[in-house]
């Protein structure tokens, strides 16, 4: 999988390399930053989001992110055994996973910002969602169907609005999968537009950890991510998704799509 | 209504089909008039792309009348006799913008094959593969086109039907071909293929000002159809070694600009030898060019090619241009020239046929038997 992802530090290095372990080492740190955030505050829900959020903020965490493919996790990382040192002190039930996603979209900043604001627009970026009810200026209602058309629901509250700049968010309460994420909006240069950056970081319950991710994400959170951003540039840039659903095609392929 | 269908290598069908309908607001529904082969879906027909689907519906170089619009269409009129570019683009992201609409960030429904193979995804064909979208093509009496505003040009009058429907495709892309190679006084440039693209790189070539055009192929009526129509001097490669005749033509500097129209299919794949995997047109460009010139390359590859000789390109100081046709920056330009009598492409329609006759067609194209440049189908 290639990364999907540029910034100042991580653009045009794709294959892991020299470089690459370094990176590791910065978005590790920057995750082990978020937990000792946690561990100080001793909060499940609240403010362990918030001291991640902050590194995120800072640039330690992204930095690292946004060298690395965004297909691989911290998880592999620590699975490779490649950063014995780090590694050891992260609580690995309870490690956060990221995804992450970019893509440079040529509207004005307003319009990419207040189409996100709205998470009520949400489901039409992400295939699994259904619907998402805005029930006030901080706080929302998500719901989604998973496989066998299970319906999964949690309450998401906002935590970060920066007009034009970011957005932050992560569930409250209970949550099959609880997360945070991040809607980052920074300018492209020249006459490209902006670039839009969506984060993604959950942290698998010890038990469920898996299926939840699938339920909630389906089965490549990455994919997930970046098609998310697609759909969202393709609407804002032309007004549709491009489509072939429905067009007309030769009888074997017909008994073919029935058979499938 | 009748298509032709792709139902595996080497096996093409007419259908009866369901018509094509509205998907989306910037749609439109032509009623195709005449719908041309093109060299590029022999890769298709050969098996050599992966990503076709049996019962998809081939053609991507057409001509037709508007019978239906989205409620988004704004610039287009039922009625209107309009040539389609066959690369689509959705006319709103950077590259469209840009002039470079078949790097289309939008248009393709299915980047994921694309951006797997390539790192990124490019715009969407018609009847192309499901790489390049999987859109329905235009070997039908109907066809659905996107961004229909951007993609579908007013047929000016003036202009024949048989002129225009290479508009679509062959035209743009051939003179593309000669821009890339950015001809400057005195410039002599080589063409591989002489096709329909070759034939309308050469033509164009002249028309940017190259002193001299040398056209290079095997079949004798394409070469005559290079010196007759086009204007070029020829080599057939099958009787002359191309880079002593090319030296020799040039007093020893070699072509300043050298034209692939010919790509991985060029002589079945196999010119340059076994060994050449599918790059000889490219290896006979980078030794014959003179140094410090420009390889354009419109002929379409898919694969990799192991072994390029990466250092004579490097040491000459070669430019290398190349990619799909950007159709949309070229239509207006082109029926300018051919209204002005500078570009009439119209010799390439060699068989008028009907969409009944596909297969057979497509046989006679790959074959190329009794003079066929190009069989365009009449649905």
């Amino acid at each position: 999988m290639q990364p999907d992802v540029t910034s100042a530090d991580g653009a045009g290095e794709r294959e892991a390399g020299a470089g690459t372990a370094e990176r590791w080492v910065t978005m590790v740190g920057g995750t082990a930053l978020g937990l000792a955030g946690l561990r100080l505050s001793g909060s499940r829900h609240g403010s362990w989001a918030a001291a991640a959020l902050t590194a995120l903020g800072g640039g330690l965490f992204l930095a690292g992110a946004a060298g690395v493919p965004v297909a691989r996790t911290v998880r592999e990382t620590i699975g490779t055994g490649a950063l014995p040192g780090v590694a050891g002190l992260l609580p690995l039930p309870e490690e956060p996973t990221t995804t992450q996603a970019v893509v440079t979209i040529g509207v004005p900043p307003g319009t990419v910002f207040r189409y996100w604001r709205n998470f009520a627009n949400l489901p039409r970026l992400m295939g699994h969602l259904e619907r998402v009810d805005v029930l006030s200026d901080k706080d929302s209602l998500w719901i989604a169907r998973g496989p066998g058309g299970v319906e999964l629901r949690w309450r998401s509250t906002l935590d970060k609005l920066r007009e034009n700049e970011l957005i932050t968010w992560h569930t409250v309460g209970e949550a099959d999968l609880p997360h945070r994420g991040s809607f980052q909006l920074r300018p492209a240069p020249g006459d490209r537009g902006i670039e839009a950056r969506l984060t993604l970081i959950y942290r698998p319950p010890a038990a469920a950890g898996g299926r939840a991710v699938s339920r909630l994400f389906g089965t490549s959170p990455e994919q997930q991510a970046r098609e998310a951003l697609r759909r969202l540039k393709r609407i804002l840039e032309t007004g549709e998704l491009p489509t072939v659903e429905g067009q007309p095609h030769g009888a074997y392929g017909r008994m073919q799509e029935i058979r499938e | 209504m009748k298509a032709l269908c792709w139902n595996g290598v080497n096996d093409l069908r007419v259908e009866r089909v369901e018509d094509p309908r509205i998907l989306n607001p910037h749609d439109a529904i032509v009623k195709v008039t005449l719908s041309s082969v093109c060299g590029s879906d022999l890769h298709l027909l050969g098996g050599h792309v992966p990503t076709m689907r049996p019962g998809d519906i081939i053609g991507h170089e057409f001509l037709g009348e508007v019978v239906e619009k989205g409620p988004e269409v704004l610039r287009l009129n039922r009625g209107d006799r309009v040539i389609t570019v066959s690369v689509i683009g959705c006319g709103k992201c950077w590259h469209c913008r840009q002039g470079e609409s078949s790097l289309c960030d939008n248009s393709n429904p299915k980047p994921e094959y694309a951006e797997a193979t390539y790192g990124h995804c490019t715009a969407g064909i018609f009847g192309y593969s499901h790489a390049f979208g999987g859109y329905a093509g235009s070997h039908a009496e109907y066809i659905r086109v996107p961004y229909a505003d951007f993609n579908c040009f007013r047929v000016p009058e003036g202009v024949t039907d048989e002129q225009a429907v290479f508009v679509s495709d062959a035209a743009p892309t051939g003179y593309m071909a000669a821009e890339m190679g950015h001809i400057q006084p005195g410039g002599i440039v080589a063409v591989w293929g002489c096709g329909a693209v070759g034939l309308m790189a050469i033509r164009s070539a002249r028309l940017m000002g190259a002193e001299r055009v040398i056209g290079i192929d095997r079949y004798p009526d394409r070469l005559k159809a290079a010196q007759e129509k086009a204007g070029a001097e020829t080599l057939d490669y099958t009787r002359t070694d191309i880079f002593d005749a090319l030296q020799a033509m040039t007093g020893g500097r070699g072509p300043d600009v050298c034209i692939d129209a010919a790509g991985m299919e060029a002589d079945g794949g196999k010119l340059g030898g076994p060994d050449s995997g599918r790059s000889g047109v490219l290896r006979q460009m980078i030794a014959s060019c003179r140094k410090g010139g420009v390889l354009s390359v419109v002929g379409a590859h898919g694969a990799a090619i192991d072994r390029f000789p990466m250092g004579a390109a490097m040491n000459k100081a070669l430019t290398f241009r190349m990619g799909r046709q950007h159709g949309q920056r070229y239509v207006e330009r082109l029926f300018d020239h051919i209204g002005k009598g500078e570009l009439d492409p119209s010799y390439l329609l060699t068989h008028r046929w009907s969409l009944d006759d596909g297969p057979q067609g497509y046989a006679m194209f790959k074959d190329k038997t009794d003079g066929c440049l190009r069989v365009v189908f009449q649905p």
